[in-house]
């Protein structure tokens, strides 16, 4: 009766291949951390969207925009530049760590061979990570505009 | 590879009504904007290693495929956002669960009103800059 019982709940029927035992609590500070950055990015992705895409256009976008909020490399910072570096460190770090997990969990689902998982899994893991470096690098150094005069006459 | 297909095809098929769409859309919408977050993330970053190959990735997020892959971005992106927080909601409060079916509603009705002028707004300046007096500068 009681296995009857625990095969036809909702639950048991939901999940095609339960979360190993040993992966528990990794995945408990995951959820948590889906939830505590998704509020955190639902103000800054949609404020930075907002702002950057809607109200300032991308059409209208160019490098004097980047270097206005950035600073030139090598130059002392203003407090707006430090303020939106920080605000997209912030941000390009939660952001690329909140869809790493989400892909994570895409690729478990539908990835069943454990081998192309962990290949998939891998590849992504570097490629993710070497992107958000170049972000964290760029934000620290500033825009390099060493090579170009005509760029910074104003 | 069968399997991924099967999945796939069972994830289409299945009717859970506007819940499992929902769902599908989610993880379709992460996807995406995981996607152009990385070319996003590579062509800012640019910047720090030289000024004109900064000014040259800007360009070409000027071209009508950028134009295009931005609107779908500006969905994904409300959608993802607005359906993320309807789930974490609903997980917190799971008495909640009784006023899902509104929830879901709730949550269609408010990704259309910040979508729909969000679009509009970005689809004229799109038009503007490639048909428009100034446009092929």
């Amino acid at each position: 009766m009681t296995t009857l019982n625990a095969s036809a709940s909702p639950a048991a029927r939901r999940t095609v291949r339960p979360i190993p035992q040993g992966r528990n609590r990794f995945e408990r500070a995951m959820w948590l951390f889906m939830r505590f950055s998704g509020l955190a990015l639902l103000f800054l992705a949609l404020s930075h969207f907002g702002f950057q895409h809607i109200i300032v256009g991308t059409h209208r976008l160019t490098s004097e925009d980047t270097i206005v909020r950035w600073g030139l490399a090598g130059e002392s910072i203003t407090i707006s530049q430090l303020f939106w570096r920080l605000y997209y460190g912030v941000m390009v770090l939660l952001a690329m760590l909140h869809g790493l997990n989400g892909l994570r969990q895409v690729a478990y689902d539908y990835l069943k061979n454990k081998t192309v998982y962990n290949a998939f899994m891998a590849a992504a893991a570097v490629l993710i990570l070497a992107v958000t470096t170049m972000g964290v690098i760029a934000l620290i150094v500033g825009v390099n505009a060493s090579g170009a005069t005509a760029a910074i006459t104003r | 590879m069968s399997a991924l297909i099967s999945t796939v095809r069972a994830s289409l098929s299945y009717r859970g009504r506007e819940g499992h769409w929902l769902w599908l859309l989610h993880r379709v919408s992460g996807l995406g904007v995981l996607l152009f977050l990385i070319l996003h993330v590579a062509g800012m970053s640019s910047a720090f290693i030289s000024i004109e190959i900064h000014d040259r990735l800007l360009e070409m997020y000027k071209t009508p495929l950028f134009s295009i892959g931005e609107l779908a971005l500006a969905f994904g992106l409300i959608f993802h956002a607005v359906n993320g927080t309807r789930i974490a909601i609903l997980e917190l409060k799971p008495e909640l669960w009784q006023k899902q079916q509104l929830a879901t509603r709730l949550a269609i009705i408010i990704v259309v009103l910040l979508a729909a002028p969000t679009i509009i707004i970005m689809a004229l300046g799109s038009i503007n800059a490639f048909f428009g007096p100034a446009a092929g500068h």
